[in-house]
């Protein structure tokens, strides 16, 4: 007996030390395009280079959001029907045969986007259009359009301001939809978007500061668009080249000093104060981490204490069932205490409430209301009599 | 300082007579510097493509290389038939040309359309024609529109691209070149299965009537003596005339855009040419037949003047010009000079713009359709120019109204001779009397004279061309004895009424500038250029009056102004102009009557119901003070 508790207490304790070390065990990616139209070409690129890279490192499609407003393949401009490449060599068809877009079209909207991140959906939305992220997922969540001063343009038709953005993140929180956030975006003056987040755990990227715009990289002349933005593309150039496998230990740190103002033509950001140990523990978080797909496992820990956790939620619930058992107890005394007074106060405790309901409105008092509406008449004209009566004497 | 504003302002002959003087002067003065400053940099604009989706010069152009062997291949075949049928190519475009008074044979014979029809069919393009006939000033004109069409092969056919190539030039030579480039086009893009759009190719017999009888007919305004067109596609989003009539390599090319009564296509497409064919072709472009600009103030300066020229008399220019009235943008691109470029640049431009075309979302709508260019790359706006023909216009609308004003005070002459000597008590007693005004006779009067501009108006559109110079000229003997005769009338009575009171001079010459001003001012916004035009040459009129003083300066000083007037009359100033230019008038009037009845312009209306009764009141009032 003494040697079961004994090894029972040493299995809690590995399982705390897997706890604290603050592992994630899903990850889930959403990808948000945001404009539409042909020449957005570029944007839809974007998007499908991470779609593929993610996929790349094992996250499975079940787990990414893929929302494109538009459909560049099929469009008859385009002079390789079927395909969509985000570089002028055209050596990687993005659209190839294993794509899997969730929202589409005029389903990219700023509500679905936000109903999405804080499951806001109705039950028969199907598992494809859910975020079902908990509180052990990293999630990736990558933007890309035209943009603004704290806002992102959504189709031509709305835009998502960085308040509303916050607001969804602190709203995940508070849901538990998120281990650790990476928040990147790709638009003009990028930074300003995540200038707001107030949640913790999140780690947020972009483009361009206030007032810079983002720049295309390249156009390819066959398709006769732009295919590319340049931040995307640096970011893809050290995911494809240097995050060659899941196991690759290469940091955040690492991919945000890749960042090279003069290929890129706009200043970068980063923000870290979020993030629960600031910048030096958020280099340390691998690329993977948030890029590829882990498969640990958390077994449900009985002495974790942090939030979210199981004792925790178990406490909380005590603490409750506590307090409305006080209150009962209250409530009960009173009307004991009621009972016993109730020869001279029952008039104060059980008066029935005066019924409230539907009154006629001349039930009481019309005859005197009529007099008064009379009198007022009355006075009116006899001024008005007088009035004309005086004003033809002077003139 | 404020005691003297109080004396002029208690000063009716300042107020009602000085003042209005001063402010239509500084109106006209600062209108007309307002246009001069417009080409200075910090007036004027640079272009800068608006619209996202046109993306001019990013695709790589392929028509190069084989493609000129099919051109050739075309070429000769054209030019077989051509010279089997008619010997001389030359004898054939005269023929065109010379206006004989009848039925005009046009050079494209069923066994040119016949080949033209083959090709395309070959292609693998739908092929249909179009036969048309249209009168007018006793010259019958007709031919034939032969067109195909691309159906985009993953399009929905709701819109449509147009490539006009005319078997004549807007300067009516052979464009054999121009036409044979539109057929191997339609070839190499029949097998592009990039297009979003339908592209039609339309083969028009010349550049005057061709395209308005089809376009017309494709929106079924068409007169009964042109045939419906059996084959359609969709909304029509823009439209490239092909012109090369030259047997050489060209140098430049050049860029006409205006369209029917000043009307102008999207500033954009303008920008697309030129940046299509400047920056990825290399081809420089020109616009106005300004060939050699440098971009000083002078040149610019021409260039515009060039522009509100043909957007005043808002003649055709080309092929292209009746695309505007249904708010299809579109321009010629016509090849000049001696150089390098060949058929196949001219082919790759065209290209790479329908491709741009194509690449359009929607309609051309993001740049001005109200501007005035000034070099390939430099522009001002509405809002910029508009003031200039705005201050001419008011300047008539404020002597109307001071006019309106003056008449209302009793006894008008007298204060105005005798300002000042009176005290001033007694003049504020007088002045604030009401006089009442005497309107039916000015009127009538001014109503009557806008009315009788009609007539020359139904007669420089209705009779036969032979008659225009004798016409024009009896118009201008009519403008020397009717203001003096209506003038006659008026101050003597002639037993017929009694003679004008000097309120009543007032009155006429208030409505006649009031109309001119509404007119003027209205015009502006739709066509700056006329307005501007009209306005410059009827500013005298703000200053015609009926003269006083002693008789034999009275009369010399009428005499002497009613010849200047004369002038600046409608007719004379068409006869200076076609001297000047040194074009027949009865060509001009023809072209007039043409474009009054084939291309629904409006010149003329201006010209007859505004510009000619306010001048005859002008002359009127001033022919009054002779007698």
């Amino acid at each position: 007996m003494a040697l079961l508790s004994r090894f029972l207490q040493a299995f809690a304790l590995l399982l705390l030390a897997i706890a604290v070390s603050a592992e994630h065990t899903s990850n889930w990616a959403v990808l948000v395009s945001t404009s539409r139209f042909w020449f957005n070409y570029r944007h839809l690129a974007n998007v499908l280079s991470l779609y593929r890279t993610v996929k790349r490192l094992g996250i499975p499609d079940s787990q990414i959001i893929l929302m494109l407003p538009d459909d560049m393949a099929c469009n008859p401009r385009n002079a390789f029907p079927g395909t969509v490449y985000s570089n002028a060599d055209r050596a990687v068809d993005l659209y190839g045969d294993n794509i899997e877009v969730d929202y589409r079209g005029y389903e990219v909207t700023v509500e679905n986007f936000i109903r999405l991140l804080t499951d806001r959906l109705d039950e028969d939305v199907p598992r494809s259009k859910r975020l079902g992220s908990d509180s052990g997922s990293n999630v990736l969540v990558y933007m890309t359009g035209h943009g603004g001063d704290q806002f992102l343009k959504f189709q031509d038709a709305e835009e998502i301001g960085a308040w509303d953005l916050a607001h969804a993140f602190e709203q995940m929180w508070e849901k538990k939809r998120y281990h650790e956030l990476l928040f990147m975006i790709d638009t003009c003056q990028a930074n300003t978007m995540y200038t707001h987040f107030y949640s913790p755990n999140i780690i947020a990227t972009g483009s361009s500061e206030i007032d810079q715009s983002s720049y295309s990289h390249h156009a390819d002349n066959d398709v006769g668009v732009a295919v590319i933005d340049r931040w995307t593309y640096y970011v893809l150039e050290f995911l494809e080249t240097q995050v060659t496998s899941v196991t690759s230990k290469l940091n955040l740190g690492d991919l945000f000093d890749s960042y090279d103002e003069s290929k890129i033509h706009s200043q970068p950001g980063v923000r870290w104060d979020l993030f629960t140990g600031q910048e030096q523990e958020g280099r340390l978080r691998t690329v993977v981490d948030f890029f590829g797909n882990v498969q640990n496992v958390e077994v449900e820990n009985a002495n974790a204490t942090e939030p979210g956790s199981l004792k925790e939620d178990l406490a909380e619930i005590a603490r409750l069932v506590e307090k409305w058992q006080k209150r009962d107890e209250e409530y009960a005394d009173v009307l004991a205490r009621n009972d016993t007074d109730e020869s001279h106060s029952s008039s104060l405790h059980l008066k029935p409430k005066s019924k409230v309901g539907p009154t006629k409105m001349t039930e009481d008092g019309s005859w005197g209301k009529r007099l008064v509406g009379l009198a007022v008449v009355g006075v009116c004209s006899a001024i008005w009599i007088a009035g004309s009566v005086l004003g033809r004497k002077s003139g | 300082m404020p005691a003297a504003i109080r004396n002029l302002r208690s000063n009716p002959h300042f107020l009602f007579v000085r003042l209005p003087k001063l402010l239509s002067l500084l109106c006209i003065v600062v209108g007309v510097a307002w246009l001069l400053l417009l080409p200075l940099n910090e007036y004027s604009r640079r272009t800068y493509i608006s619209e996202n989706a046109l993306l001019p010069g990013q695709v790589h152009a392929y028509f190069t290389g084989s493609e000129q062997n099919i051109f050739r291949g075309y070429k000769k075949e054209l030019e077989g038939i051509l010279n089997d049928e008619t010997k001389d190519r030359a004898e054939v475009t005269a023929g065109y040309v010379s206006r004989g008074g009848h039925a005009e044979q046009l050079l494209i014979l069923d066994r040119v359309s016949d080949k033209v029809q083959s090709i395309f069919e070959e292609a693998g393009l739908k092929f249909a024609r179009q036969k048309y006939e249209y009168n007018s000033a006793g010259i019958t004109h007709q031919g034939e529109n032969s067109y195909a069409i691309i159906h985009a092969p993953r399009g929905d056919a709701t819109e449509a691209i147009v490539l006009v190539a005319p078997w004549l030039t807007a300067d009516d030579k052979l464009n054999l070149n121009g036409v044979t480039l539109a057929l191997t086009l339609a070839r190499y893009f029949k097998r592009w299965s990039l297009w979003s759009k339908d592209i039609i190719f339309l083969i028009t017999p010349d550049s005057k009537t061709g395209t308005q009888a089809w376009i017309d007919a494709y929106h079924d305004m068409h007169p009964a003596s042109v045939q419906p067109l059996p084959l359609k596609s969709g909304a029509l989003q823009g439209a490239l005339v092909i012109e090369y009539p030259l047997e050489h390599r060209f140098q430049t090319l050049h860029i006409v855009y205006d369209g029917v009564n000043g009307q102008l296509p999207n500033l954009d497409l303008f920008n697309t040419a030129v940046s299509i064919a400047g920056g990825q072709m290399g081809i420089g472009a020109n616009l106005q037949e300004m060939w050699n600009h440098d971009d000083s103030y002078e040149n610019r300066l021409q260039t515009m003047v060039r522009g509100m020229t043909k957007q005043g008399l808002g003649y055709a220019t080309g092929a292209h010009s009746s695309f505007m009235p249904y708010h299809i943008d579109a321009i010629t691109l016509q090849t000049k000079g001696e150089g390098w470029e060949d058929e196949m640049a001219l082919g790759r431009t065209i290209e790479s713009l329908c491709r741009s075309l194509n690449n359009l979302l929607e309609h051309l709508h993001q740049s001005f359709f109200f501007y005035l260019l000034m070099q390939s790359n430099r522009f001002v706006s509405i809002g910029t120019y508009l003031p200039s023909a705005m201050l001419l216009a008011g300047n008539f609308t404020i002597m109307a109204i001071a006019l309106w004003m003056r008449t209302g005070y009793y006894p008008e002459t007298k204060s105005v001779q005798t300002k000042g000597e009176k005290a001033p008590a007694e003049e504020k007693a007088k002045t604030s009397n009401i006089a009442e005004r005497k309107l039916a006779l000015p009127l009538s009067l001014v109503v009557g004279l806008h009315l009788l501009g009609l007539v020359p108006l139904w007669v420089f559109n209705n009779v036969s061309h032979q008659y225009f110079t004798t016409i024009t000229f009896v118009v201008l003997g009519v403008d020397i004895i009717l203001p003096l005769s209506l003038a006659a009338i008026l101050s003597n009575g002639l037993g017929l009424s009694k003679p004008l009171i000097p309120q009543q001079y007032h009155l006429i010459k208030s409505f006649s500038l009031l109309l001119l001003g509404l007119s003027l001012s209205t015009l502006a916004t739709l066509n700056f250029s006329l307005s501007f035009m009209i306005g410059l040459l009827c500013t005298p009129l703000s200053f015609m009056t009926r003269l006083q003083g002693a008789a034999p300066a009275r009369l010399a000083t009428s005499g002497l102004g009613l010849a200047l007037l004369n002038l600046l009359s409608p007719p004379t100033v068409l006869l200076g102009v076609c001297w000047y230019t040194g074009v027949s008038v009865e060509t001009v009037l023809t072209e007039a009557a043409f474009g009054w009845d084939v291309w629904g312009m409006w010149t003329q209306v201006v010209v007859w119901c505004v510009w000619w009764p306010a001048w005859l009141i002008g002359g009127v009032l001033l022919g009054s003070s002779i007698f």
